[in-house]
């Protein structure tokens, strides 16, 4: 069966929270996952200083997450965006990049797939 | 001299319109009107205002120059001021003593130089609320030596309030106030001056003298802190040395103790150093830059471990936000994945947030 790194999302209804997850494909969204990467808050705070963007808060335990890419887990889109913005992979899809093929040394070998399935869910 | 309060025509006729109003009862502007006139018919209460109106009430109809004019200040019976009955009194008997009999001059020639100060007892608009009295504003120069000090000469906030014994609260507030005051001046926005003026006029005043400073208020008050509000009975054992430190942990064990909520707790130290402990004017400065030191110390130790926190956190910016990656140990949350440090939702653990009887609103600001 297949090693998911995936999002399961908590929070209340217009409240979304998510925890970044390790699971089994086909286990359910919020069922306990083998370990807990960390946590996606997708509803952005107004900065501190009033300058700036608004911002979105990740942790995440990048060792951890290496670790599980190196071992053959596969981030869902949701996940690969947040893994590649925290530069653990190759972002898959970039609006102002050219659509070049990614050398396929460079990710992980789980990425090869996915990068064909999906390109632009970002 | 602040400009009358009331046009002259009115102030003319009012005494006319007084009498008017108490004795007539004929005569109505409504002929028509079915409702009863109990409100015009002449009774004890209405005679009194009257009497009251014309007598001590004249004194209210402009303000007195130079002073407030409230009506603690004024005799009941004669409708004067309190102080110059006083001070006639006072004269009186003093040239009885000497033997002269010329003590209405000696009064009016005192009185000429203007009326004599003011008293706590004259400054209480309401006569019968003896616990309401009209306290003391800053004046004009006051707030522009606040101001100055913080913003020109570069003083601390506590500093300032230290030494003109203003509360740092209200320094802060002055400081601001004059600021706008000044961007106003600066790009030609009108100022109410004669209405401030006025009021300025008729308010007790703490005045500025570099010489000898007055103090505007008491600057070390300590704050009511909600847990002290109960009355506890605390059992501990005689021997034991019990100081307000650990009666501010009785009460709540995160509450600081008195002597560091107080908003000025250098001054203490600066009182006991100069008065119990009787050291040099040297050896008090020392000691202050030693604190100092050690302040800077502190704040730069936390000041350090918050730029090592933001420097841990990675940014990630987009079109539209700024992500924060903010690392953290996966095994914090322990081998069942329910330790208290872990991040995330916990699994296995319910919710209680929707049951009855959960307040979600903050019940108290940190």
């Amino acid at each position: 069966m297949v090693v998911k790194i995936r999002l399961a999302r908590f929070g209340r209804r217009k409240a979304p929270f998510y925890n970044i997850v390790v699971a089994q494909a086909r286990t359910a969204r919020n069922s306990k996952p083998i370990e807990v990467l960390g946590t996606y808050d997708p509803i952005p705070k107004p900065p501190a200083d009033g300058e700036g963007k608004p911002f979105k808060d990740i942790k995440l335990d990048t060792a951890r997450a290496k670790y599980w890419l190196g071992v053959g887990a596969q981030p869902s889109d949701p996940a690969w965006r947040l893994l590649s913005m925290a530069g653990l992979l190759v972002p898959k899809y970039r609006p102002s990049a050219k659509p070049t093929p990614t050398p396929a040394s460079s990710i992980p070998e789980a990425s090869g797939s996915a990068d064909k399935e999906v390109n632009a869910v970002v | 001299m602040p400009p009358p309060l009331r046009s002259p025509s009115v102030l003319s006729s009012t005494p006319c319109c007084a009498y008017q109003l108490c004795r007539t009862t004929g005569q109505s502007s409504r002929p028509f009107s079915t409702t009863p006139r109990h409100d015009q018919r002449v009774t004890r209460a209405r005679r009194g205002l009257f009497r009251w109106l014309t007598a001590q009430g004249e004194n209210f109809r402009n303000p007195l120059s130079g002073s407030t004019n409230y009506m603690g200040a004024y005799d009941n019976r004669s409708g004067m001021l309190r102080r110059v009955l006083e001070l006639r009194e006072q004269i009186i008997l003093d040239s009885a003593e000497r033997g002269e009999a010329s003590a209405e001059k000696e009064l009016s020639a005192v009185m000429n130089k203007g009326l004599p100060p003011e008293s706590t007892r004259d400054r209480m608009p309401f006569p019968l609320n003896k616990a309401f009295v009209s306290q003391a504003v800053l004046s004009d120069e006051l707030r522009e030596q606040i101001w100055s000090r913080v913003m020109r000469e570069g003083q601390s906030v506590r500093e300032v309030s230290a030494k003109l014994r203003v509360e740092m609260s209200r320094v802060g507030a002055v400081v601001r106030l004059k600021e706008i005051e000044k961007e106003w001046k600066r790009i030609g926005k009108p100022l109410a001056r004669p209405y401030a003026r006025a009021v300025m006029s008729m308010l007790p005043t703490t005045p500025f003298d570099p010489e000898n400073l007055i103090p505007h208020e008491s600057i070390n008050d300590l704050p009511v802190h909600a847990s002290t509000g109960q009355q506890i009975f605390h059992p501990t054992s005689e021997s034991r040395h019990f100081t307000r430190l650990d009666a501010a942990k009785v009460f709540n064990k995160r509450l600081l103790p008195a002597d560091d909520r107080i908003p000025h707790p250098e001054l203490v130290i600066q009182h006991r150093e100069r008065v119990v402990e009787e050291l040099t004017v040297e050896e008090r400065k020392e000691r202050a830059e030693l604190r100092a030191a050690e302040a800077e110390e502190k704040r730069k130790k936390i000041a350090n471990k918050q730029a090592q926190a933001e420097a841990r956190v990675k940014k990630v910016e987009s079109d539209r936000w700024e992500f924060r990656f903010t690392p953290i140990n996966a095994d914090d949350a322990g081998k069942d994945g329910r330790g208290q440090s872990g991040v995330g939702w916990r699994y296995g653990v319910p919710l209680y947030d929707r049951s009855r009887g959960q307040v979600k609103i903050p019940t108290s600001v940190g």
